[in-house]
């Protein structure tokens, strides 16, 4: 015999003992037996009962005509509203607009002020995981005309995580302030740096042609990159313009230009980038066919939010230079160096607890262009722009700055309010 | 005179260097900007997409101000997030983790 079998056995003895003891001691109840006719009276009303619970129970799990058309209806309104939903989703059939619009004023030395005004919305496509199309059109009012231009149009495709095809109209991705921060609500300033701008720019602001582009992790580090071919731009052979080039997307030889920009980020508030571009430049059959042109560009670019400064620091800069071939063919004959470019400075107080304040940005740039000797208008140019902004929102700024610089007619006050949306 | 130009332009150029040279070590960063943060409890909560949020104010910061995951709905972030991917030079891991970040905190 087990333990665990003697314990059992002794547990029932005492169970047993001490029932018969509660027993005992009891008085005698003759009452409380209940008879067989009650026992059957009970037994049926139980009987009764639970047929009425099984009852209830399958009435519950079975949905009334009433629910199943509420539901029906809900299904209904559901299927509606996920209709609905999809429509005004953007994707395949309707595009997300974006884009942003600016108005401004300038008040430059001898010359009459002037307001001029621009409209730029953006179209977004996603056509699935890897398809997608972006065009943007630029409605801008100066000097008493509107012009509609098509900055871009452009459509890529994902090969892979770390390639993108591209084709179309698209901004010049050789030339950094252009590709990303010449929108009116992005740039800092009222007006684009003197190398970027006019004649005698120095670099496309779009290329038209094909793309491939992508991004990779190195290490701890990352890089990003771009390269293009595309009809290139075309040099001016008279005037006072001679020797500068036409940067309008329109095929003047056979030959296609070749560039692009490579972006490394030691650390992700830093960028140092170099573009560069390759294209020969004369017109076809001409004299100035053999002319090529080659642009080297460094760009760097450090965003820092800053506790120690209590706001937000901002540098960008840019300096590109471009060398034409001599053809020794008058008015061409002179070495064709060009260098410009631009530094500046920004800072947010964005820290500071005081609204006003938390709000405004000091900008400062520094902006020259050197042109050759021998050009016509050669005068070096030297600016300074100090400009205060004032944030209203994160896409939506007043600017206003004044402009000085090595020459009295680069003088000038500009006031500019652009929106993101 | 064009060295001396070109001089003077360096001249310009070094202290900015420096100024970068100095600040990277010695700034902490906070991104994104206060100003236009989306509530802290929100970025905090949603544990899951932190990496995200950093990402959002590291890339988005580096050519404008950060616009907040309540500007656009989460179909129109997928879009914007795909347009942002090509044009910024996102890495595949960047978009995917901001796009999540917008969407959580959305």
């Amino acid at each position: 015999m087990t333990l665990k079998t003697t314990s059992a056995l002794l547990i029932g003895l005492l169970t047993f003992g001490l029932a018969g003891s509660l027993s005992f001691a009891q008085p005698a109840a003759t009452n409380n037996y209940v008879t067989r006719e009650e026992y059957e009276k009970l037994l049926k009303e139980v009987q009764g009962l639970q047929t009425q619970l099984k009852a209830a129970e399958e009435k519950r799990a079975e949905p009334s005509a009433e629910t199943e058309q509420v539901l029906d209806e809900m299904e209904k309104k559901l299927k509606e509203v996920k209709s609905l939903a999809s429509a005004v989703q953007p994707g395949l059939t309707k595009p997300l607009i974006t884009g942003y619009a600016f108005a401004g004023y300038t008040d430059a030395h001898d010359e009459v002020s002037s307001i001029n005004a621009g409209f730029n919305p953006i179209f977004l496509w996603k056509q699935g995981e890897r398809l997608f199309f972006e065009g943007e059109l630029e409605v801008e009012f100066e000097e008493g005309e509107v012009e509609v231009a098509l900055e871009y149009a452009h459509a890529s495709y994902v090969l892979n995580d770390y390639i993108t095809l591209g084709a179309g109209k698209f901004l010049a991705p050789n030339n950094y302030f252009m590709e990303r921060l010449h929108p009116a609500w992005i740039n800092k300033l009222p007006d684009k740096p003197i190398l970027m701008d006019g004649d005698t720019r120095l670099q496309a602001h779009t290329q038209l042609g094909l793309q491939v582009r992508g991004a990779a992790p190195l290490g701890p580090a990352k890089v990003g990159y771009a390269l293009y071919v595309s009809p290139g731009p075309s040099i001016r052979t008279s005037g006072a313009s001679a020797g500068t080039l036409r940067f309008n997307n329109f095929e003047v030889n056979n030959n296609k230009a070749f560039g692009g920009r490579v972006g490394f980020f030691p650390i992700p508030q830093l960028e140092i980038g170099y573009g560069f571009e390759v294209a020969e430049v004369g017109n076809a059959g001409s004299a100035f066919a053999e002319v090529g042109a080659v642009s080297h560009a460094l760009d760097l670019n450090y965003v820092r939010d800053s506790r120690l400064l209590h706001g937000t620091v901002d540098l960008r800069s840019q300096i590109v230079w471009l060398s034409i071939d001599n053809p020794n063919v008058a008015p061409l004959n002179f070495q064709n160096d060009r260098v410009g470019g631009y530094v500046q400075l920004a800072y947010r107080p964005s820290q500071i607890d005081v609204p006003i304040l938390k709000n405004l940005e000091a900008v400062a740039r520094f902006d020259w262009l050197d042109l050759p000797a021998g050009a016509p208008n050669n005068e070096y140019t030297e600016r300074w722009t100090v400009g205060l902004d004032y944030w209203l929102g994160a896409s939506t700024v007043l600017k206003a700055a004044y402009e000085f610089g090595n020459r009295e007619e680069l003088d000038a006050f500009l006031l500019q309010v652009a929106m993101g949306f | 005179m064009k060295l001396i130009r070109h001089a003077n332009q360096m001249k310009l150029l070094l202290p900015l260097l420096g100024l970068l040279a100095l600040g990277a070590p010695g700034c902490q960063t906070t991104n994104p900007p206060v100003a236009t943060q989306p509530s802290a409890t929100v970025a905090e909560s949603k544990t899951s997409a932190k990496g995200g949020a950093q990402l959002w104010g590291d890339n988005c910061m580096r050519c404008h101000n950060v616009r907040p995951p309540s500007s656009y709905s989460d179909a129109e972030w997928d879009v914007a997030m795909h347009h942002m991917r090509i044009r910024a030079n996102l890495t595949v891991e960047e978009h995917k983790k901001i796009l999540e970040f917008l969407k959580s905190a959305n």
